[in-house]
């Protein structure tokens, strides 16, 4: 039994046809037009308990209309939608209960008040037994560090330290569901690893289902297995992300730094036929696919005909991947492309 | 001259604005009518009840009075000492230093650039609700009618004038909205905008003819109906004058303080 | 029922929470809320100061005397004071609306309203509660009045309903930021306005008048109907009595209002 199960969910809002300035306004004052916008257009989804799905699009795709409606602030047009058991707009209150949510442009937190007491106001909000609530809190704030800035109003806080705070209060009632949106915005490296981590360490120990809308591949890579694409209100892609991955992104690159510049590339191209190869200076691409060459292998080809300093190797690109999805460029409806034939990867791009 | 154009422009941006949230002024307006037609069923039922004059009002007169009142309060209402200190919280003020700008004249300028808009609403407003109630008195004659001109724009000026002087109170502060509503308060009994001064009992009158505020709708009014005889009429707007000289002097006398102190201690 | 009555408890102990840590977090940076309150007095006084001016040339305004009128005033000012004091939250929920962050309170497992009602605390609503207090005091003590244990008691259930009403039309105007985007409260302030009608015997307003503070927006049962029921003046006195049964309906409409304004807005998106 699916803990989401929305069946051809969808979600039209009408908008006003006006044309603009005074003019336009008197005329609709007096012949009302309307255009229905369909942000969601009968999706399927189902998500089981546990997991941890990311759910991407380009902006206007429908992701935040759709998290709205599974959190219940937003009513569907049509279709079904049904949250561990509770439809959703129906029991707001209720459905609230049960999940977590961490908006990255809004707080949950008070405002002015220091955040402590914001999380004081959860416990009594969401009926926290005092035991749970207290060890909930310990360990919480342990691993997201919150102790330094525990009794300063959420106003006057860091972003970084804002987010762990709302990471933190999301979590007290310990919610079946967690959802998150743009959790790592605006933040630097260190903590966007932490809050990763942390979310990770959730979703294997406590089995919270976990589903993010993020713009940061970095996010998806570390905590989600599955990946759902929206685009125009259609879903485009379900799947896990190592297939995504293997099917999609199979080019490695490793860059070579080298002492001298290399005489002549013929050797070095001759030993790697089906690769790509890059010079520039003092330092030397290769880009090939990782189901047909290893690492090594690559290296071998190389390093004879060159003297290698470093290098280092840059892992499939699945940013560049879903930044051309969105783009219309690459339709991960295409047939998938067989391990030894790298060249289809390259046919189905458009 | 062409100095000058700056806050012209200032001044059109002022009402750009206000024509924007039109609906929302509107609304306002609206709202403060009831306050007026509250005061008009008030003093209709005082006047049904007596026969003749009160206070040396008839109940014509004291229709416009009390329109005229409404009119006056009505202009320059976008200004008030919220935005000072807005300005202060958010750093504007500190830019503003750095441009070659005077800081009275550029919040003169906003302020009075949605008058003429606040102006022909208040107008309409107040035309509809005279005409509702039977109409009301007309100027005492043209003599009168061009002094109260006058003596209204330079009630305009000193309603400028003191907004300005209360606002300083903003380098001190941190909300404005209690200063706001006590400066209201205040000006409210001593202009005569909630009863003619005529009314007070003779210490209270005393008081409120050694401060600014009669200036502010009582000196108009007054003069529109030609309440007082010429050499008064002449002392009372001369007194307008005055005070508007004054307090707008004492305005820049308090910025360049305020300016100094707040330079001095950073920030 | 019972299930219901231990909700209904629960909330009412949400609601203090909430209100609570505003307080806290206002008085901890408004230091100037002192201010507010002495402007809060002074803006009562300058109302008094008029009344009284005016009665200083007539008896009466139909037939209503000085102190009567003045027992009308203290109904308004302890009822916008506690308004203000307890339940400004209403005044934030078209800012709210506006700026997009109402969903943080749907979002909560607690009842949109309670969380609105706690949203914000005036403490000016304090300045108005002590002067309208002190008012009523000595308005009390300047008219004759039978006191018995039912007129006392009946006292209570007046200002409360009276403070009830008001509440009630300040929540249900704040809804009209589920149809109307303002970043200021715009709907609110407009009827708020009407209220001044509130300060005096409705019988000197024309019926149109009259039609709108007894029956649409009824500012005459905070401040009119209970005065005439606690002096007994002329027959209007048994109206009176039907106040705390007004609040009640006021309370239900407000609420009922503002869940339309939600469904709309849960609909409609954001």
């Amino acid at each position: 039994m699916p803990l989401i199960e929305a069946r051809g969910l969808t979600k039209k809002f009408r908008q006003a046809v006006k044309e603009p300035g005074l003019a336009g306004s008197l005329k609709h004052f007096f012949t009302r037009q309307y255009k229905d916008k369909v942000a969601v257009d009968h999706i399927d989804l189902s998500v089981e308990a546990g997991e941890s799905v990311a759910y991407l699009g380009p902006n206007g795709a429908g992701k935040s209309t759709t998290i709205k409606m599974l959190t219940g602030i937003l009513v569907p047009t049509s279709g079904s939608l049904i949250v561990d058991g509770l439809v959703p707009h129906e029991k707001r209150q209720q459905n609230a209960r049960k999940m977590g949510v961490v908006f990255g442009q809004r707080t949950q937190l008070w405002w002015d008040i220091p955040v402590i007491e914001s999380f004081n106001l959860a416990r009594d909000m969401y009926e926290i037994p005092a035991a749970r609530y207290k060890a909930n809190l310990a360990e919480f704030t342990e691993l997201l560090g919150l102790a330094e800035f525990m009794n300063i109003p959420a106003g006057k806080v860091s972003l970084g330290q804002r987010m762990r705070a709302d990471l933190c209060m999301a979590l007290l009632h310990e919610p079946k569901l967690l959802y998150l949106d743009e959790p790592t915005i605006g933040l630097d490296i260190a903590v966007k690893d932490s809050i990763r981590k942390f979310i990770h360490r959730l979703v294997e120990e406590r089995g919270t289902t976990v589903m993010l809308t993020t713009h940061d591949l970095g996010d998806i890579e570390d905590i989600c297995n599955r990946i759902v694409i929206i685009d125009s209100g259609k879903i485009i892609h379900d799947g896990g992300l190592a297939a995504l991955k293997d099917n999609y992104a199979r080019d490695r690159v490793i860059h070579f730094q080298l002492a001298r510049p290399p005489a002549s590339m013929d050797p070095i191209c001759a030993g790697l036929p089906a690769c790509d190869l890059h010079a520039n200076g003092l330092s030397l691409s290769v880009r090939f696919d990782r189901f047909e060459f290893a690492a090594g292998e690559i290296a071998a080809a190389v390093m004879p005909h060159v003297e290698v300093i470093d290098f280092r190797i840059d892992e499939p690109e699945v940013e560049d991947l879903i930044r051309r999805v969105y783009l219309g460029q690459l339709s991960l409806a295409a047939p998938e492309p067989t391990a030894d034939t790298p060249e289809s990867a390259v046919a189905a791009e458009v | 001259m062409r100095g000058l154009n700056k806050y012209f422009s200032i001044a059109k941006a002022s009402l750009e604005v206000i024509f924007v949230y039109r609906a929302g002024f509107a609304f306002n307006m609206i709202g403060t009518v009831f306050y007026v037609v509250a005061m008009f069923y008030l003093w209709q039922t005082i006047f049904l009840g007596k026969p003749g004059a009160l206070g040396g009002f008839t109940w014509p007169e004291m229709k416009a009075y009390l329109i005229v009142a409404f009119i006056l309060n009505s202009t320059m209402t976008w200004f008030d000492e919220w935005q000072m200190g807005a300005d202060i919280r958010e750093g504007r003020v500190a830019t503003d230093l750095a441009r070659p700008i005077d800081f009275q004249l550029k919040r003169f300028a906003e302020a009075t650039g949605p008058v003429p808009f606040e102006l022909v609403s208040a107008l309409g407003i107040g035309a509809v609700v005279a005409v509702v109630f039977g109409g009301i008195a007309l100027p005492a004659d043209p003599v009168h009618l061009a002094l109260f001109i006058v003596s209204a724009a330079l009630a305009t000026l000193l309603k400028f004038a003191i907004i300005y002087c209360v606002s300083m109170v903003a380098f001190w502060t941190t909300g404005m909205e209690g200063v706001s509503n006590g400066r209201m308060a205040v000006q409210n009994i001593f202009s005569g905008a909630l009863i003619p001064l005529v009314f007070f009992p003779d210490w209270l009158r005393g008081f409120a003819s050694v401060l600014p505020f009669q200036g502010m709708i009582s000196t108009p009014a007054l003069t529109y109906l030609g309440a007082m005889d010429g050499p008064t009429t002449a002392f009372m707007i001369g007194t307008q004058a005055v005070w508007v000289v004054g307090l707008m002097l004492f305005g820049r006398l308090l910025w360049r303080s305020a300016i100094k102190a707040v330079t001095i201690n950073g920030g | 029922m019972a299930a219901r009555l231990r909700r209904a408890r629960w909330l009412v102990y949400i609601y203090f929470r909430c209100l609570g840590q505003q307080m806290k977090a206002i008085l901890a940076y408004e230091a100037d809320f002192v201010i507010l309150m002495i402007s809060a007095g002074l803006v009562q006084i300058t109302g008094l100061l008029f009344i009284w001016t005016v009665f200083l040339r007539i008896p009466d305004i139909n037939g209503w005397t000085f102190w009567q009128v003045v027992m009308m005033y203290s109904l308004i000012f302890i009822t916008e004071g506690v308004g203000s004091l307890f339940f400004e939250g209403t005044w934030r929920v078209s800012r709210l609306v506006y700026n997009g962050n109402f969903d943080q309170m749907l979002l909560r497992p607690v009842s949109p309203i309670v969380q609105v009602l706690a949203a914000d605390v005036g403490f000016n609503g304090l300045g108005n509660i002590v002067t309208g207090g002190v008012l009523m005091l000595i308005a009390l003590g300047n008219v004759q009045v039978q006191w018995t244990p039912g007129r006392l008691l009946m006292l209570v259930i007046l200002i409360i309903s009276a403070a009830t009403i008001r509440v009630a039309i300040n929540l249900a105007t704040s809804a009209s930021a589920f149809w109307i985007r303002t970043p200021w409260s715009m709907v609110p302030m407009f009827v708020h306005q009407l209220g001044e009608f509130a300060k005096y015997p409705i019988t000197i307003y024309s019926m149109a008048v009259q039609a709108v503070v007894v029956v649409a927006i009824p500012f005459a049962f905070v401040s009119f109907f209970p005065t005439a029921y606690l002096f007994n003046i002329e027959s209007w006195s048994a109206i009176g009595l039907l106040t705390p049964l007004v609040a009640v309906y006021c309370m239900f409409m407000a609420v009922w209002i503002f869940q339309v304004g939600l469904r709309r807005y849960e609909s409609t998106g954001h």
